[in-house]
């Protein structure tokens, strides 16, 4: 017989999820269902006694907002692009870095750097290397005599969207390189025995032994990048407020001025409803297309 | 194709791991390289593949130097210890890679892949992916692609490590059948004594990156060139004894603290008041029925049934041991007074300062 205070292992098992449970019903599951809420009611902060259910009338609005959809085709822009600069610099920086030289884990340390740095001190950082006048990119340039007038980079509509994917790039390759890396430490080296064997050029291994061994955390790695990108905010808020005019606008940053400068909480979240749904869906296509799992499905 | 290594080196910064390899393994010949691990035999195997620069020395293919030679020109195909198949790509894809690679027309790749498949009976596997196929499948597989090019040379890297006993025993067999029929020249690494005796033409011992002794499975356990070669090769292990070559009465006699025994004429190579280290292993030896005129007699400190056979392992002195292999059927218990019956012709004498073999 047991001792009574003796907890059965059901019961301890609840006890250790109890906390995140708790959490995640507070910092996530409840904001969500709060935010799904607000969609459908008129809610401006200041006048709370007057919030009342209004339907789809906030869907209704942002479907009917041009502003709405040129953030979204921005924001598609943005993240592509950052998506596919990303992954191509980082595989390749990935590659460099997994050569066995003296010293590469100095490198290998020094890539955190743009991934520790807070945004908003990378935001000002970058405004500044990007100051038309005493920026040092344009100093550069001029200096080495590829441009002769200074470029606007973030006052010009096109500049400033290549300005924040710039950014981006920048401050998040770190990641998809670590993924990368840790991913081609694992790729048994036999195989590239075997391939030059067999007579596999530089090009062909990279083809037929790497790039399928990085196929499935690239997936991965492209997935939460794009939905974290899509989503980003204060990247492009700190670096251009979406300017200059709407120019830079994405959808998070479309549904912060609807929220907080226009006062339209509902729009607000209704935008962030949209965005949710686009992104699941997206995400649910995108990995059965790209056969994620297949092999552990099969055997 | 013969391939000759002439006076190889290979370091790797500081730590010398071959040193002066001079070998010649003959065209269409089985040669393994056997030795225990880190003794460099592997290194060695992937220098003639062209996976590892040649520090110093040169190695012909023919009377062809092919140091500098990418691996892809070398003709040669290579098995390894992992299979290092494509995992991503079907069995069919796999053993054609080679030829894809080298841009030979489909129908005579598909003709190829189907001459192979249908001598490792692996046809009906042709459209898998190697996460599907079990360790023999996947070693079949690493075979074909090997053979799939007809290479001049074939290189294998301990091929049979990653299999069940059971399947190992049968692989050897086919192996060396494939061998047969294939008429390639084969380059085998191991450290299994018994894949490389019951596999090769010739066996070339290794230990500390230098070739103990090159000759044939025979040889090299009937004729030990020195000590290591000699405790390496053969199940259960030699019996070494310490002692020395002295005459008494006339003839030369090996003595140890245990026993005295008399040396067949001649056996002792002149070896006369030197320290020698007597080998003898185990099959060799016999259980004499009365100890009392045995040379060498002792009690019996444990009994391990093989099956067909058991070893008994005789205490001597002072936690001296001899194994005695004898039939399972023999009677004897732990604890018995046994003697010990050598056969002067089957043992053998090494230097036991260098570890050379004496002989006349």
């Amino acid at each position: 017989m047991r001792p009574s205070y003796t907890l059965s292992d059901r019961t301890v098992g609840l006890l250790f999820i109890a906390p995140f449970v708790t959490a995640a019903l507070f910092f996530m599951i409840y904001p969500v269902a709060e935010a799904i809420r607000m969609a459908f009611y008129s809610y401006n902060p200041l006048r709370p006694e007057l919030s009342t259910f209004v339907g789809l009338a906030n869907f209704e609005y942002i479907f009917r907002d041009p502003l709405f959809w040129d953030s979204f085709w921005q924001a598609t822009v943005w993240t592509f692009l950052s998506i596919v600069f990303q992954t191509v610099f980082g595989v390749g920086i990935a590659m460099l870095l997994h050569q066995a030289l003296a010293g590469m884990a100095i490198f290998r340390g020094l890539l955190l750097f743009p991934y520790i740095v807070p945004t908003v001190v990378i935001a000002l950082i970058w405004r500044w290397i990007f100051n038309p006048e005493i920026g040092v990119v344009n100093h550069a340039l001029q200096g080495a005599g590829l441009i002769n007038e200074p470029i606007y980079w973030l006052s010009t509509p096109s500049m400033a969207m290549a300005s924040t994917i710039m950014l981006n790039v920048w401050k998040y390759m770190p990641f998809v390189v670590i993924c990368v890396l840790a991913r081609l430490q694992t790729v048994p080296l036999e195989l590239y025995d075997a391939a030059k064997v067999d007579g596999a050029g530089i090009v062909r291994r990279f083809l037929d032994v790497t790039l399928p061994q990085l196929k499935e955390v690239l997936i991965v790695v492209i997935v939460f990048r794009t939905i974290w990108t899509f989503n980003k905010f204060e990247e492009i808020y700190l670096l251009t407020k979406g300017g200059p005019g709407t120019s830079t606008f994405n959808l998070a940053v479309y549904s912060f001025e609807q929220s907080i400068a226009n006062l339209r909480l509902g729009v607000g979240a209704a935008t962030g409803v949209v965005m949710m749904v686009m992104l699941s869906l997206g995400s649910i296509i995108y990995l059965r297309v790209s056969g994620f799992g297949e092999d552990e499905r099969a055997s | 194709m013969d391939v000759k290594l002439e006076r190889i080196n290979k370091n790797f910064g500081a730590v010398q791991v071959l040193k002066d390899i001079d070998l010649v393994f003959p065209s269409r010949k089985f040669v393994t390289l056997l030795g225990p691990s880190g003794c460099g035999k592997t290194t060695l195997l992937r220098m003639i593949a062209g996976l590892e620069p040649v520090t110093a020395g040169a190695i012909r293919f023919g009377d062809r130097v092919i140091n500098e030679l990418a691996p892809r020109d070398r003709n040669i195909a290579m098995v390894f210890q992992s299979y290092a198949l494509y995992p991503q790509m079907t069995v069919r894809r796999n053993l054609g890679y080679g030829l894809r690679v080298r841009k030979t027309p489909q129908a005579e790749m598909d003709a190829a892949v189907e001459r192979v498949a249908g001598i490792l009976e692996i046809s009906h596997l042709l459209d898998r992916k190697p996460g599907q196929l079990s360790g023999g499948q996947r070693q079949r597989v690493a075979l074909g692609r090997a053979m799939v090019r007809q290479p001049d040379i074939f290189l294998m890297d301990e091929p049979l490590s990653n299999l069940d006993a059971k399947l190992r025993v049968t692989m050897r067999a086919e192996l060396r059948r494939f061998h047969l029929d294939l008429g390639a020249t084969t380059i085998y690494v191991t450290h299994d004594q018994l894949e490389a005796m019951t596999m090769s033409d010739m066996i070339a011992v290794m230990h500390g990156g230098i070739v103990q002794q090159f000759g044939s499975p025979g040889d090299v356990y009937s004729r030990p060139a020195n000590l290591f070669v000699a405790g390496f090769i053969g199940s259960p292990p030699m019996n070494f004894v310490t002692g020395a070559v002295a005459a008494s009465n006339g003839q030369a006699a090996f003595k140890s603290p245990d026993f005295t025994l008399e040396l067949a004429n001649g056996s002792a190579g002149g070896a006369q008041a030197r320290e020698v280290v007597l080998g003898v292993r185990p099959q060799d030896l016999t259980l004499v029925q009365n100890p009392e005129t045995a040379p060498v007699r002792g009690r019996v400190w444990v009994v391990e049934l093989l099956g067909s056979e058991k070893l008994v392992e005789v205490m001597l002195g002072d936690r001296r041991r001899l194994t005695v292999q004898v039939r399972a059927e023999t009677p004897v218990s732990v604890d018995d007074e046994v003697g010990v019956g050598f056969d002067p012709q089957r043992i053998h004498l090494f230097d036991a300062k260098s570890g050379i073999a004496l002989r006349s």
